[in-house]
């Protein structure tokens, strides 16, 4: 008997169908994984709970409403839980031929930020403003490279060569240049990183990582060398190396970072403690980039411990689905959103902690931020998609 | 859109080896696992083993604590007249932070000297006086007019950094009055932070803080700082003030009031100075002078006249550097123009016959003569195998006299004869060396300071083989060393050779004499008191701690409850010439300004007390007391007396004057050191005067003429001019 999962045929040891085409004539929804939708929801409620913490007094004290983050957080999670249930209604293997539209409209966007529509907030431009809302293209894009991808390789069914590598590089590189312009080199290391994952799940051998991995050092260097990678993108990604920042620097923002967490101890000081470094303001950015270290300083070892788990519950949860998936496309994708998402906790965790460099890469679920919000339900609502349907 | 073969393509035969996937997740999956391994040992790295260390880093963000410095307590007379009090002033600060850039501090430095109409070069000097607390924004002027000050706050954009404050600075509501006595401050500098006294006070001092620099101000500097207010204070990342706690409550400094009577002190700095241009103007160079007025009854300092003097309140700024220059005198580095110096207890001089006294206590303590001795009295006597001669002042042939009659006429040959004796017997040249007539002067209060609540005083020399010993090793080297002359005991027995006393240590000698042979230990506090109004007012102020609104590093100093500002609207009439309102001694002639200055002293309530105290005994019996102060009337009232000319005129019926004249040789120069100790009224004594003046005429000629005029003053004697006329007086 084949292990059911991973294209098998499992085979029911009474009738001797297939266990996929009797599970297959059951409605999808008879297959829902509902430990995905309560991590997602715990990790939401949780993240809002963080987003309030770590605003309220600020907003007090500024004379503004308290509950503002509260509730457009709040507006952010309905906005991502109707999005989920869009994406998992149909079935996912449309996104295949789909997915060439979803691409272009992302690349679109993320053109249309370079351009004059595109704010500017704090020397980059990251933000499409419609007036009431603000996107974030380059949120969007994780997902939609990566179902991108997962589509042109799939196609390839596991035995790709060296043009299917340059092309999946193409694929990857049209998006991640526009986002590096903004400039937003993090986001871009994402990509990097899923490119990564998703070409080793494609089927790529050990001796094109070796090539990849010398071509990228030498751009990385030449990128450097010719000034395209600026000097103060150079000094923030080494700043958490520097052991007494300046205070003015970038080095200040992890100093204070470090503090809140550490000061956290086992048990943390409580929600809206007084006197914190979350409540008098010592850390800059703190709902959005720095939103860990809010969780750190009021609920301490077990309070972080607990959200890891989440996430690595969540992970685990994605990578399962990747291995029970009926069809490489769901593979590529669910392994990718297990990558994006780890990626994107080790990077901003590890940032604030200081063993990552600073990058403005956010929190899945607990940063506060509409377009991050809405990609993470997406990518939830693609699992589950996958899950559901995994033996049809 | 989609073929029903995509849809269902679930198996085929272009499926991908299964196993090479499997393989591929699970490398993945490793990925994860240890991506979240290094998340949780860092993490538990963070909050739980360098908890600790961070939690403080956390506290050093947001803790501030800050310290308000309370009101310093004032310094009053004993009759309660301020001497010393707190005024604010408007100040200018810069803050050494702002003004960094060179340019930037040129432009704003030349706008305020102009302003300010100070040069930028003085501006500089105080911006960069080490002695200023680098804490605190540093004060480029005082008493800032209002004009200037609405100048700059109306175009802050030309006077970055720059700041109006009001800073407590001391104020001397009688003018420049005892400017010795009372001292001035200023920061504290290093040098004095490292000192025991400052180094072992609790609450401690810390740089910047406000203390004494000399004088009572210096002595008396932890009772009256008071203690500070100290609160902690929590701000957010902006600096601003979200919580506060007060951990310490300020506690004003207490009052100091003092033995002074600032009328006399007055009138002993006229009469100095009156005396200075007296001598001047009968050709003496007067570099130097000093007069002392101490109640001989309790040891209590009334009035320290010194020559030269200066203004405190040119000091009450801070300005080291001005400071410099204004103490440093006409010529800086000249001992004699220092006008800092308390000449009463730091002016350690040869005494000249005012020495008779002790050295006729130290020779009959000894018993190498008793007081029914009469020894004869000759114009010259020679001592010594060689037959060495010692002149009397005068070619008068006395013959044989008493202790009484060898003070009125001040007989050298009288006291060579004792020295003599003394030196023959235990000598270090003639004796056996046991130097008992030093010992003996020792043990009367010479050589050694009186230990007088005043810094830096002197010791005075006594000397002896020990000390000659260390003279010529210091000026010859060791082989210039000499033996010890007998000629040197003599010459000591008249107050001569290097011998060296300071007026107190006079005074004092004197004052034991007079009250029946006590030694006391001289002070010039009395006692320390709170003002009860000021009591209460602490008490209710209490509740209310006041929430800072904003919070620079340091504080200025909290504005600070005047005790003044309280007490003028109500001040106490005080006629001076009227002798009613005044307890005794009334009826002073001399009119004091600057008398609403005056606080009621039974609402000052008594903290502690400094009491007299009797350190010692003379080591003679009433009998020679009472022929001692006979000899000392006779000075100013007997036939020969050296001091009777001075005292022309003065009614002496009504207050008896008695004391002694010296005049010391100063050196080889041939210029003369005049003293006259002396008391009043002789019956009753209530004071001791010492005066000395260096490059003056004789005692009776140039220093009793400023005891007398003192001595007007406190009784009330109607002078003529009220200018010091000298005296007549030959002997030495």
């Amino acid at each position: 008997m084949r292990a059911d999962g991973l294209f098998g045929q499992a085979v029911d040891r009474i009738g001797g169908e297939p266990i996929s085409s009797r599970m297959a004539r059951k409605a999808p929804i008879r297959h829902l994984d509902p430990s995905l939708l309560l991590v997602t929801l715990v990790l939401s409620v949780f993240g809002a709970v963080m987003v309030f913490s770590a605003t309220a007094s600020k907003q007090e004290e500024a004379g503004l409403d308290p509950g503002l983050f509260l509730k457009r957080q709040i507006a952010y999670a309905v906005g991502g839980a109707i999005a989920l249930l869009v994406f998992s209604l149909f079935d996912y293997r449309h996104l295949k031929s789909l997915s060439v539209v979803l691409y272009g409209g992302t690349v679109a966007t993320l053109g249309l930020v370079l351009t004059g529509l595109g704010e500017v907030v704090g020397g980059a431009r990251r933000w499409i403003d419609f007036g009431f809302f603000q996107i974030q293209p380059s949120e969007f894009a994780k997902v939609a490279v990566i179902v991108a991808v997962a589509a042109f390789l799939a196609e390839r069914k596991g035995d790709i060569g060296g043009k299917d590598i340059l092309a999946t590089l193409g694929i990857v590189a049209l998006p991640a240049v526009l986002i590096f312009l903004e400039p937003d080199l993090g986001t871009m290391m994402v990509f990097v990183a899923l490119t990564a994952v998703l070409l080793m799940l494609g089927g790529a051998r050990l001796r094109h990582f070796l090539i990849l991995g010398a071509v990228g050092i030498v751009v990385v260097i030449g990128a450097v060398k010719m000034g395209v990678i600026r000097d103060y993108q150079i000094e923030r990604v080494t700043a958490f190396m520097d052991p007494n920042p300046d205070p003015q620097s970038e080095g200040y923002n992890l100093t204070q970072s470090k503090i809140a967490i550490a000061s956290g101890g086992l048990r943390g000081k409580g929600l809206q403690a007084d006197n914190t470094q979350t409540t008098l303001d010592f850390v800059p950015e703190q709902q959005t980039d720095f939103i860990f270290t809010a969780v750190g300083e009021q609920v301490g070892f077990l309070g972080c411990s607990f959200l890891l788990g989440l996430f690595a519950f969540l992970i685990w949860r994605a990578l399962r689905i990747a291995m029970m998936s009926r069809d490489l496309f769901g593979t590529l994708i669910a392994g990718g959103i297990a990558a994006y998402w780890a990626f994107q906790v080790f990077v901003n965790v590890g940032m604030t902690m200081g063993i990552m460099p600073i990058t403005g890469i956010p929190l899945p679920f607990i940063s506060f931020g509409g377009s991050a919000m809405l990609t993470n339900f997406v990518a939830v609502a693609l699992l589950l998609n996958i899950h559901m349907r995994r033996f049809l | 859109m989609f073929s029903a073969r995509d849809l269902m393509s679930s198996s085929g035969p272009e499926q991908p080896p299964i196993d090479r996937l499997k393989l591929r997740l699970a490398v993945l999956g490793v990925l994860v696992v240890a991506v979240f391994v290094a998340l949780f040992s860092r993490l538990w790295y963070l909050q739980v083993l360098a908890a600790d260390e961070f939690e403080q880093l956390a506290k050093e963000n947001r803790v501030r604590t800050v310290y308000s410095e309370p009101a310093r307590g004032r310094i009053l007379d004993r009759n309660g007249f301020v001497l010393v009090d707190n005024r604010h002033s408007t100040t200018v600060t810069v803050d050494r932070q702002i003004v960094e850039t060179p340019v930037k501090k040129a432009a704003i430095f030349k706008r305020l000297s102009r302003l300010l109409k100070v040069p930028v070069q003085e501006l500089n000097e105080r911006l960069n006086d080490v002695n200023v607390s680098p804490y605190k924004p540093v004060a480029l002027a005082y008493d800032v007019p209002l004009g200037v000050v609405s100048w700059i706050e109306g175009n802050p954009e030309n006077f970055e950094g720059v700041e109006i404050d009001t800073r407590p600075v001391r104020f001397y509501p009688q003018g420049q009055w005892a400017a010795q006595i009372l001292g001035y401050v200023g920061e504290i500098t290093d040098t004095m932070l490292e000192e025991d006294y400052f180094r072992k006070a609790r609450p401690i001092y810390r740089p910047g803080d406000i203390v004494g620099r000399t004088g009572l101000e210096r002595t008396y500097d932890k009772q009256l700082r008071g203690k500070p207010a100290i609160s902690r204070l929590v701000v957010n990342s902006s600096n601003k003030v979200v919580d506060s706690t007060e951990v310490q409550e300020a506690e004003p400094g207490a009052d100091l009031i003092t033995h002074l009577d600032i009328r006399i002190q007055k009138a002993a700095e006229q009469a100095l100075a009156a005396g200075i241009a007296a001598n001047k103007a009968a050709n003496y160079t007067p570099t130097d002078a000093a007069a002392l007025v101490l109640d001989p009854n309790t040891g209590g300092v009334v009035a320290m006249a010194s020559y030269p003097t200066f203004d405190p309140a040119l000091l009450a700024d801070g300005f080291q550097t001005k400071d410099d220059k204004i103490l440093g005198g006409a010529t800086p580095n000249y001992e004699p123009d220092d006008a800092t110096k308390n000449r009463t207890i730091t002016a350690a001089n040869s005494p000249g016959s005012v020495f008779k006294v002790p050295v006729a206590i130290a020779a009959l303590s000894l018993g190498v003569s008793d007081i029914g001795e009469l020894i004869d009295c000759p114009n010259i006597r020679y001592f010594g195998a060689d037959q060495q001669p010692f002149r009397n002042w005068t070619s008068t042939n006395y013959g044989l006299i008493d202790y009484a009659r060898s003070l009125e006429i001040s007989c050298d040959t009288f006291y060579y004869e004792l020295g003599w004796r003394m030196e023959d017997r235990w000598g270090a040249g003639n004796g056996d060396g046991s130097e008992r007539f030093q010992k003996a002067l020792r043990r009367i209060g010479f050589d050694d300071p009186t230990g007088i609540d005043l810094p830096n005083e002197a010791g005075g020399v006594i000397p002896d083989q020990k000390w000659l010993n260390d003279y010529c090793a210091a000026v010859d080297g060791p082989a210039g060393c000499t033996d010890w002359f007998p000629g040197y005991s003599v010459n000591m027995s008249i107050g001569q050779f290097s011998l060296t006393v300071t007026p107190m240590q006079m005074a004092l000698n004197y004052a034991a004499v007079i009250n029946g042979g006590k030694m006391l230990d001289p002070s010039v506090a009395s006692y320390f008191g709170r003002p009860r109004h000021e009591l209460t007012t602490i008490e209710e102020e209490l509740p209310s701690v006041a929430p800072l609104a904003s919070v620079s590093p340091t504080t200025s100093p909290a504005p600070s409850p005047s005790p003044s500002g309280e007490l003028s609207p109500t001040p106490i009439p005080t006629p001076l010439s009227s002798p009613t309102p005044t307890p005794s001694p009334s009826g002073f002639s001399t009119d004091l300004s600057g008398s609403e200055a005056r606080a009621s002293l039974d609402d000052e309530k008594v903290i502690s007390r400094i009491k007299p105290k009797v350190v010692g005994r003379l080591p003679v019996g009433s009998e020679v007391l009472e022929e001692l102060k006979q000899g000392l009337e006779d000075v100013v009232t007997g036939n020969d007396g050296t001091a009777v000319s001075a005292f022309a005129g003065f009614p002496l019926d009504r207050i008896p004057i008695a004391g002694k004249t010296g005049t010391a040789e100063i050196g080889e120069t041939g210029k003369t050191r005049a003293w006259f100790i002396s008391y009043a009224p002789a019956d009753d004594p209530q004071y001791v005067i010492a005066v000395y003046m260096n490059e003056a005429g004789h005692g009776g000629e140039s220093a009793a003429p400023i005891a007398r005029e003192i001595y007007e003053a406190i009784f009330g004697i109607d002078s003529a001019t009220g200018d010091v006329s000298l005296g007549q007086d030959e002997s030495g």
